[in-house]
C-alpha cells in the first residue's frame, strides 16, 4: 500500500477513536438516564426499555425551571452590561489617542488572570455589607466589566479600517455615533463571539454562585446540579434521575454550541493565536 | 512689535483649537473607558488589595475586631502539610494535564489540518467537551467511575479484575480527576494548536518538501517551529487553569479522600468558606494571585505583540 493510503487510513482510524472518546460519557449519561429505577446495576449497553418517564420524574422533582431562569437572566445581564463596557472601553483604547493607553491595557491583562477563587473573601464581605448576598445583583454585578470582554472587542476593533472612523471625525460625528454606526454594525461577528463565550462561561460556572446564595429558590443551574453529589449522596442517589436532570442541564449549552460553531471555535483560536 | 504679537496669535489660534478638541477627545475616552474600569477597579483590583490586608490579620468572619499578625498568616501556611499537599497535587494535576492531554490535543490537530471528509464532524465532536459544564461532566465522571454498577468497574468485572474504589482511594481519586479535566480540555487545545497549524506558511512546507522533505522532516523543521508560541501559550494556560480548578473536585470528591483530591482553588475555598480562616485563605489567595500574575508575565513576555502590535 502507498503510504499516503497508510497516512489517511491512520488518520481516519484516530480521529473516529478520539470522537468516540469524547462522546461516550455523554453516551453513558443518556443510558442511565432512561435505564429504570430497579436496573440501575446492570451491565446493559442500552436499557431493554427504556424509561422515558424518567425525564418526567426529575422534571417534577426539581424546579428546573426556576433554576434554569435564574442562570439566563443573571448571565444574560452580565453579557448585555459586558458588551456595553467592553465596546466603550476597547473602542476608546482602539480609536482614541489616550494618554497612559498602554498602562489602561496593561491593567486590562492583569484583571484578566484574577480568577474569583482568589478574591472571594474581600468580594463577598462588600456585598455583604451592602446587603446584596443572595441576590440577582450579587450573581451579576462583579461581572458587569471584563477584562476578557475588553480583550476581544480590542482585537476585532483593531482589524477595522482606521480612515473610516477618522473621516467621521472629520465630518463632526460625535465618538458615540461613530461606535454604534459604524464599529459595533461593523463588528457583529466580535459582538456575537464575545455574547455566546461569556453567556456559557458563567452558564457554567459553579463558583461564585455558590459562595454568593444560600437558598433554593437563588439556585442557579450548576448549583442545582451541585447538590446531588453533595447533598443527596450515599446508596440512595438515583443515577438515572441525576442523569435526566444533568441532560436538562447540559441542553441549553449543546443547542447554543450546535448554533454558534463557528464563533466558540473562532473565539478560542483569537485569543490564542491573533493575541 | 505688536504686528509680530498678531502674527502670533494668528499661528497660535488655529492650534489652540486643535489643543481644545484633543483635550474633549481624552475626556470622552476617559468616560468611555469608566464604566469597565470602575466595575474591574471594585470587582478586581480593589478585592486584590483587600485580600492583601486581610492575609495580614487574624480574623474570621465571626471576630469584631481582627488582630494585626504580620506574616503569620503565611507563616502558618507554609508549615501547614494541607497547604502543601493541596500544592502538590495541583502540580501533579498540572503535570499530568500536560503529559495526557496537550500531546493528544496536538495529535489530534495534525489530524485535523488536513483535507479529510467529516472534518466539521470530528471537530465539533472533538471539541463539544468543552462547552459541557464542569459540574455536569463531574456528575457524569461520578458515574462513569462509581464503585457500583459504574462502566469503568463494569468493564473491569467483564475481564475478570476487582472492582476498584476510583474515588474513594486518594491516587485514584485524583486520577479520576486528571481524567475528566483531560476529557473536558483536550479539545480546546486542539482547536488553539489548529489555529497555530494554519497560521504556518504554506509556501514553507512547500519549499522543505521540494527539498524533498517527508512528512515527519516537514513537521519537525517548519510545523513545529512555527507552532511554538501557540504551544508556549497552551502550557501556560493550562497552569492557570490547573491552579482554578474547582468545579470538578468540588461535584467529584469534595476535595477528599483525606485531602488527596484538594486543588489550591479548593483549598482557599475551604479555608475561607468552611473553616472561616480569613486569613490564611487570603494567604493562600495572594500566593494564588502571585503565581498566576508569573505564568501571565511569561505569556506577555512570549506573545509580546499583545502590547505592542499597534503604535
Amino acid at each position: 500500500m502507498k503510504p499516503h493510503v497508510v497516512w489517511k487510513a491512520t488518520s481516519y482510524a484516530l480521529l473516529t477513536l478520539a470522537a468516540a472518546a469524547c462522546f461516550a460519557p455523554v453516551y453513558w449519561m443518556i443510558r442511565t438516564s432512561l435505564m429504570p429505577t430497579n436496573d440501575l446495576l446492570s451491565s446493559a449497553l442500552w436499557p431493554a426499555h427504556p424509561a422515558w418517564g424518567n425525564f418526567a420524574a426529575a422534571w417534577r422533582a426539581q424546579p428546573f425551571l426556576l433554576y434554569l431562569w435564574n442562570s439566563v437572566f443573571t448571565n444574560g445581564a452580565i453579557v448585555a452590561l459586558q458588551v456595553v463596557t467592553s465596546s466603550l472601553a476597547a473602542y476608546a483604547l482602539v480609536f482614541i489617542p489616550l494618554r497612559g493607553k498602554r498602562w489602561l491595557f496593561f491593567a486590562v491583562l492583569v484583571g484578566m488572570m484574577v480568577p474569583m477563587q482568589a478574591t472571594f473573601v474581600p468580594v463577598y464581605t462588600m456585598l455583604s455589607a451592602v446587603h446584596l448576598i443572595n441576590t440577582y445583583g450579587a450573581l451579576i454585578l462583579p461581572y458587569a466589566g471584563s477584562a476578557f470582554g475588553i480583550f476581544l472587542m480590542r482585537q476585532g476593533f483593531l482589524t477595522l479600517p482606521r480612515d473610516i472612523v477618522d473621516a467621521a471625525r472629520v465630518d463632526g460625528a460625535s465618538e458615540w455615533w461613530i461606535l454604534t454606526r459604524i464599529v459595533l454594525p461593523n463588528s457583529k461577528p466580535t459582538v456575537v463571539t464575545l455574547v455566546l463565550l461569556n453567556f456559557v462561561y458563567h452558564y457554567n460556572s459553579l463558583f461564585w454562585p455558590l459562595v454568593a446564595t444560600n437558598t433554593t429558590n437563588m439556585r442557579v443551574v450548576p448549583v442545582a446540579l451541585s447538590y446531588f453529589l453533595t447533598q443527596d449522596a450515599g446508596q440512595t442517589l438515583q443515577w438515572n434521575y441525576a442523569m435526566a436532570f444533568d441532560i436538562f442541564a447540559i441542553a441549553p449549552v449543546v443547542i447554543l454550541f450546535l448554533i454558534g460553531q463557528r464563533y466558540f471555535v473562532q473565539g478560542v483560536a483569537q485569543t490564542a493565536v491573533k493575541g | 512689535m505688536a504686528k509680530t504679537a498678531e502674527a502670533v496669535i494668528a499661528k497660535v489660534q488655529p492650534d489652540r483649537r486643535v489643543e481644545r478638541r484633543r483635550t474633549s477627545l481624552q475626556l470622552t475616552g476617559v468616560a468611555m473607558m469608566a464604566p469597565a474600569l470602575l466595575f474591574l477597579l471594585a470587582f478586581v483590583f480593589a478585592p486584590m488589595g483587600y485580600a492583601l490586608y486581610l492575609s495580614l490579620y487574624q480574623s474570621t468572619l465571626y471576630t469584631p475586631q481582627p488582630v494585626f499578625a504580620g506574616f503569620a498568616n503565611y507563616a502558618r501556611l507554609f508549615s501547614s502539610p494541607d497547604f502543601w499537599q493541596a500544592a502538590s497535587n495541583t502540580v501533579w494535576l498540572a503535570a499530568g494535564m500536560m503529559a495526557l492531554s496537550l500531546p493528544a490535543a496536538l495529535i489530534l490537530a495534525v489530524l485535523l489540518n488536513q483535507r479529510i471528509r467529516g472534518r466539521a464532524v470530528f471537530r465539533t465532536a472533538i471539541f463539544g467537551p468543552y462547552v459541557i459544564p464542569l459540574v455536569s461532566s463531574g456528575l457524569i465522571f461520578s458515574l462513569l467511575f462509581a464503585t457500583d454498577g459504574g462502566p469503568v468497574n463494569l468493564a473491569l468485572q467483564r475481564l475478570g479484575l476487582p472492582p476498584v474504589n476510583w474515588l474513594g482511594q486518594g491516587r485514584t481519586a485524583l486520577l479520576s480527576v486528571l481524567i475528566l479535566t483531560a476529557w473536558q480540555f483536550t479539545g480546546y487545545y486542539a482547536i488553539i494548536f489548529l489555529a497555530g497549524l494554519q497560521s504556518v506558511p504554506t509556501s514553507l512546507v512547500e519549499a522543505c518538501q521540494v527539498d524533498g522533505g517527508g512528512r515527519c522532516q516537514v513537521f519537525r523543521h517548519v510545523t513545529l517551529r512555527a507552532l511554538g508560541p501557540s504551544l508556549f501559550f497552551a502550557v501556560v494556560i493550562c497552569l492557570i487553569q490547573t491552579f482554578q480548578t474547582f468545579d470538578q473536585v468540588y461535584v467529584m470528591t469534595g476535595g477528599g479522600p483525606d485531602g488527596a483530591t484538594t486543588t489550591f482553588a479548593y483549598y482557599i475555598f475551604e479555608k475561607g468558606f468552611q473553616a472561616f480562616n480569613i486569613g490564611e485563605s487570603s494567604a493562600a489567595s495572594v500566593l494564588l494571585i502571585l503565581v498566576l500574575a508569573c505564568l501571565s508575565y511569561l505569556q506577555m513576555r512570549v506573545s509580546r505583540r499583545w502590547v505592542v502590535e499597534e503604535s
